[in-house]
C-alpha cells in the first residue's frame, strides 16, 4: 500500500459557499483503492460537502482533488459521476420514470451502449437487487425500503470506481441494513472503494475499518474505527456516542470489575462476561 | 437569467426605519410608484422617480439586495433596449427601462422589509378571510425550503449522469422532467405533511381565532402615508401639466 | 387510566385493498413511556394517525372497529381539532411542522387557532419555552435553526396544548447521536414534570430501551405483542423480529442460550451492570 497511488487525493481543499457560510477549510485526505470508509461528524460539519466536491457538484475555492491520479478540476459533473457515484439520503429525490425498468435505463443513457447491452445491464441490476418483481412498477409506488434500494440500483448499475453514500441506514430496520451490508461486500469483493457518511454508531464500529471525523469544516480524526470510536474526546467533539461496547466496559470499570482494561473488542467482551460468569456459578 | 434575482424580495429580518414600518403603508408605498412610474413615458421624470428611490433604499439598509436585483435583471434590459430602439426610438427604451426599474425596485423594497407574517395579518385586516392569508405567508416561509430541494434534486440527478440540455427547445423542455416530478412529487408530498401537521394543531377550527401578534399604525406610518399621497398627488398634477412646464422635462435623445 | 382504546380497529388507505390495519385491539395508558416498534413497513405511522382522528378523518379510506379516548370522545365522531388538546403528535420531518416565521410565534399558532386569550398563550409560550430549553431562541427563523433546535420548537409547540400523551413519529430520525440521546432524555423529563405518556416509533432502540416501560410491536399491520418492556424484550416476539437490536441484547441473549445467564435480558448498559452483580 505505501507505493500505490490513493485512488482518491484531496490537497489543501476549502469551499465557502456564495452565502458566506465556510463549508470546507483547509482538507488533506488520501483513500486508496478498495478501502471502506466511514465519515462521521455533527450536522453542519462538512460531511456532504466534502462528498460532493468528489464528483464536481462542488467545485473548491481552493486546492486541488485527484482521481485515478488525475486532476479533476477541468472536468464536468457528467464525466466525473461516471467514476464516483453519490447515493444521496432521499430516492424521491431523483425517481421519476414511468417504470423501475425506465428509471435504470435513465441512468445509463450516458454510456454509450447498444441496446442489447442496455438489456443486459438492467436485467442484471435488478436481479441483485431484487427487484425483478418491481419491473414494470412506477417507482413512485414503492415502498420506502424498495425505493431506497432503487436508488442505490440506480447508480451502481453504472459501474462507478467509487462508491459514496449519504447516510443510508437511515429509518431502515435490520433486514434492510443486512442487505446493504451484503451489497457493499459485493461491491468491495469487486474492487470498488467505498464511502458511507453515517450517524450510525454501532454500524460503523461493526463493518466499516477506517473512520474520518469532521467537525467544523475540518477533519480532527482519520484512522481505524475502532481506536477513533473510542476516544472519549474525539466522541465530545462531535456529537457523538460512545458504541455500546465501550459504554458497557466504561461502566463495568466504574462498579469496579476487574481487569476491565483487557477488554479490547466485541468478542473480548463477551468472553469477559462468559468468564465472569462462569466464576460466578463456580463460586456458588 | 440567474436565481439570484429571487433574492431581491427574500426577506431578512433588520432593524431599519423602514423594516419598521406597518406593511400597509409599504403596500402603499409600491402602488404609488407604480402608478408614477406608469404616468410618464419621457427620460427625465423617470429619473426623478427613480432617484427618489434610493433614499429609501439606503435609509432600508437594503443597497446590497437592491443591486442584486438590477444586476439580475440586465439580461432583460439589453433585450428590451433592442427591441424597443428597433421599434420606436432609444428615447422610448431608456424610458421604459427606468420605468421596469422604478416598479420593480418598489415592490421588491417590499417584499425585502416585510415579514410574511406581518403580511399575513395585514391581508387579514383588509378583510381577507384567514385561510387565505395564511396560505400566502406559508407560501413565503416555503420558498427557501423549495428552493433548497430543487438544488438537492439537481444534485442527485447530476450524480447518476443527467445534463442539462443546451440546444432545442422541446429537447430542453423533456429534459426537465428528471427535475420537476420529483419535486412536484415532494412538494406534494411536503404539502400533506404540513396539512396534517396543521390539523393536528386545530388550524382552521373556529372561526374566532386568537392572533398572538398584531400590527397597528402608528404614527410613523400615517406620516409615510402623507407623504405618498402628497407625492402620487404631485406626480399626477405634473402629468396633467405636463405640454406647459419648461421644456427640459420632454427632453429625449436625438435617435 | 386508558387513555386511548383501540377496539377491534381495521383500516385500510383508499384505493388500496391490503388492509394497512388488522383488527387492533390496544390500550394506552396515561402517564406511561411508551415504544412502539416494528419493520418498515408495519403499520407503526398508521397507527399513529388514527390516535388523533388523523384517521379516518383526513386520510380517506376504509375502516371498522372504534378508537375511543378515555373521556367518551372517538376518532370519528370528534374533530381533529378538539382531540388536539388531549393528543398530541409530533409527526417526522420538523422542517415540515414549523410554520411560523420565528420560533415565539411558531409554539403560539395551536392556541391561537384554538382562541386561546393572549395572556393564557403568552404563559403557556413560557413554560413550554423553559421545559423545552429553547427561551434563548424564541426569537429566531424555523430554519435558522440546528435540527435538535428545530426537534425542540415542534415538541413545545405540541405540548403548549397541554395533551396528555406526546406521540413522536421517529423523532430521532435526522439527528446526531448526542442530539437524539437528550431529546430522549428530553422526553422523559417532560414525562415526569407533567405526568403524561410518551409514545415514540423508532428504529434506534438502543437510545429507547433504556426509557421505555411498555412496548408495542407491530407486524404487517397488527399488534403482535404489548406488555412491560422486561416482558417483550425477553420475549420470542422480539427474538424474531428485524428489529436494530441493541448491542447489549445481542451480547446476553447469546450469552442466555449458552445456559450461561438466566435472568431477564437488559434494556440499559447499568442494568446490564447490575445483573452481572
Amino acid at each position: 500500500m505505501a507505493t500505490e497511488i490513493p485512488i482518491i487525493m484531496i490537497r489543501e481543499i476549502a469551499y465557502t459557499y456564495p452565502n458566506g457560510t465556510e463549508a470546507l477549510k483547509n482538507i488533506n485526505l488520501n483513500i486508496f483503492k478498495g478501502e471502506l470508509v466511514a465519515i462521521m461528524g455533527k450536522n453542519g460539519a462538512g460531511k456532504t460537502s466534502l462528498i460532493r466536491t468528489l464528483n464536481g457538484l462542488i467545485i473548491p475555492t481552493q486546492g486541488n482533488i485527484y482521481i485515478d491520479n488525475e486532476s479533476i478540476s477541468s472536468k464536468s459533473i457528467a464525466t466525473l459521476s461516471k467514476k464516483v457515484g453519490i447515493i444521496f439520503q432521499n430516492p424521491f429525490h431523483q425517481l421519476f420514470s414511468n417504470s423501475v425498468e425506465e428509471e435504470i435505463k435513465f441512468s445509463l443513457k450516458s454510456f454509450v451502449l447498444d441496446k442489447e447491452e442496455i438489456q443486459i445491464r438492467i436485467n442484471k441490476i435488478l436481479h441483485e437487487f431484487n427487484l425483478e418483481k418491481y419491473r414494470k412498477r412506477s417507482p413512485l409506488n414503492l415502498s420506502g425500503g424498495e425505493s431506497k434500494k432503487l436508488a442505490i440500483a440506480s447508480i451502481i448499475c453504472r459501474d462507478p470506481e467509487i462508491l459514496v453514500f449519504d447516510e443510508p441506514t437511515l429509518g431502515q430496520d435490520a433486514k434492510e441494513i443486512e442487505f446493504f451490508i451484503n451489497l457493499i461486500k459485493n461491491e468491495r469483493k469487486r474492487g470498488k472503494t467505498i464511502i458511507i457518511i453515517t450517524h450510525n454508531i454501532e454500524f460503523a464500529y461493526e463493518y466499516l475499518p477506517r473512520t474520518i471525523l469532521m467537525t467544523d469544516g475540518q477533519i480532527i480524526a482519520d484512522g481505524p474505527t475502532k481506536e477513533i470510536l473510542n476516544n472519549e474526546i474525539l466522541i465530545q467533539q462531535t456529537s457523538l456516542i460512545l458504541p455500546q461496547i465501550w459504554q458497557f466496559r466504561s461502566a463495568l470499570k466504574e462498579n469496579n470489575f476487574p481487569k476491565t482494561g483487557d477488554i479490547l473488542s466485541k468478542n473480548a467482551l463477551i468472553s469477559y462476561i462468559r468468564n465472569y460468569l462462569k466464576n460466578k456459578s463456580l463460586k456458588i | 437569467m440567474s436565481l439570484e434575482f429571487l433574492n431581491a424580495f427574500k426577506f431578512m429580518k433588520k432593524n431599519s426605519i423602514l423594516h419598521n414600518l406597518d406593511p400597509r403603508a409599504k403596500l402603499v408605498f409600491s402602488i404609488v410608484y407604480t402608478i408614477c412610474a406608469l404616468l410618464f413615458t419621457e427620460i427625465i421624470p423617470l429619473l426623478f422617480i427613480f432617484l427618489s428611490l434610493v433614499p429609501l433604499i439606503l435609509i432600508g439598509k437594503l443597497f446590497k439586495q437592491w443591486i442584486k436585483s438590477i444586476r439580475g435583471l440586465s439580461f432583460l434590459i439589453i433585450f428590451i433596449i433592442i427591441l424597443n430602439t428597433l421599434f420606436i426610438s432609444l428615447s422610448f427604451a431608456i424610458a421604459m427601462i427606468l420605468r421596469i426599474y422604478i416598479m420593480i425596485s418598489a415592490f421588491s423594497i417590499f417584499f425585502l422589509t416585510v415579514d410574511p407574517n406581518d403580511l399575513a395579518l395585514s391581508l387579514i385586516s383588509m378583510k381577507i378571510p384567514y385561510e387565505f392569508a395564511f396560505a400566502f405567508s406559508l407560501a413565503f416561509r416555503f420558498v427557501p425550503t423549495i428552493a433548497n430541494e430543487a438544488q438537492n434534486i439537481l444534485d442527485a440527478q447530476q450524480s447518476r449522469g443527467y445534463e442539462m440540455q443546451k440546444k432545442g427547445l422541446i429537447n430542453q423542455i423533456k429534459n426537465l422532467f428528471p427535475l420537476l416530478i420529483p419535486l412536484i412529487i415532494c412538494s406534494i408530498k411536503r404539502a400533506f405533511n404540513v396539512a396534517e401537521a396543521l390539523e393536528s394543531r386545530a388550524f382552521g377550527s373556529r372561526k374566532e381565532r386568537t392572533y398572538y401578534y398584531s400590527i397597528k399604525y402608528t404614527l410613523k406610518d400615517w406620516i409615510f402615508t402623507m407623504y405618498l399621497l402628497l407625492f402620487l398627488t404631485f406626480t399626477i398634477f405634473i402629468r396633467i401639466q405636463f405640454n406647459f412646464l419648461p421644456e427640459f422635462l420632454m427632453w429625449s435623445l436625438p435617435v | 387510566m386508558d387513555l386511548i382504546k383501540f377496539e377491534n380497529f381495521y383500516y385500510r388507505y383508499k384505493g388500496n385493498e391490503e388492509y394497512a390495519l388488522n383488527n387492533i385491539n390496544l390500550k394506552i395508558e396515561d402517564n406511561k413511556f411508551i415504544l412502539l416498534c416494528g419493520e418498515t413497513g408495519s403499520g407503526k405511522t398508521t397507527l399513529i394517525r388514527c390516535m388523533n382522528g388523523l384517521i379516518p378523518q383526513f386520510y380517506a379510506g376504509f375502516y371498522k372497529g372504534k378508537v375511543e379516548f378515555w373521556n367518551g370522545k372517538n376518532t370519528v365522531e370528534t374533530p381533529i381539532a378538539d382531540l388536539s388538546t388531549e393528543i398530541g403528535i409530533v409527526f417526522q420531518n420538523p422542517e415540515n411542522q414549523l410554520i411560523a416565521m420565528n420560533v415565539e410565534h411558531e409554539i403560539a399558532f395551536g392556541l391561537e387557532n384554538l382562541g386561546v386569550p393572549v395572556k393564557e398563550i403568552s404563559k403557556r409560550i413560557k413554560e413550554s419555552a423553559s421545559i423545552t430549553e429553547i427561551e434563548h431562541i424564541l426569537d429566531k427563523a424555523p430554519f435558522e435553526l440546528s435540527g435538535g433546535e428545530q426537534q425542540r420548537v415542534a415538541i413545545a409547540s405540541i405540548l403548549v396544548l397541554e395533551p396528555k400523551i406526546l406521540i413522536l413519529d421517529e423523532p430521532t430520525a435526522l439527528l446526531d447521536p448526542y442530539m437524539a440521546n437528550k431529546i430522549i432524555n428530553l422526553l422523559n423529563e417532560i414525562k415526569s414534570e407533567k405526568n403524561i405518556s410518551i409514545l415514540i416509533s423508532e428504529h434506534r432502540l438502543d437510545l429507547i430501551l433504556p426509557f421505555s416501560q411498555q412496548i408495542i410491536l407491530i407486524k404487517n399491520g397488527s399488534i403482535i405483542e404489548h406488555g412491560y418492556s422486561e416482558q417483550v424484550i425477553n420475549g420470542i416476539n422480539f427474538q424474531t423480529l428485524r428489529l436494530n437490536k441493541p448491542v447489549i441484547y445481542s451480547i446476553f441473549s447469546t450469552l442466555k442460550k449458552e445456559n450461561l445467564y438466566n435472568k431477564n435480558i437488559p434494556a440499559s448498559i447499568p442494568e446490564a451492570v447490575r445483573s452481572l452483580k
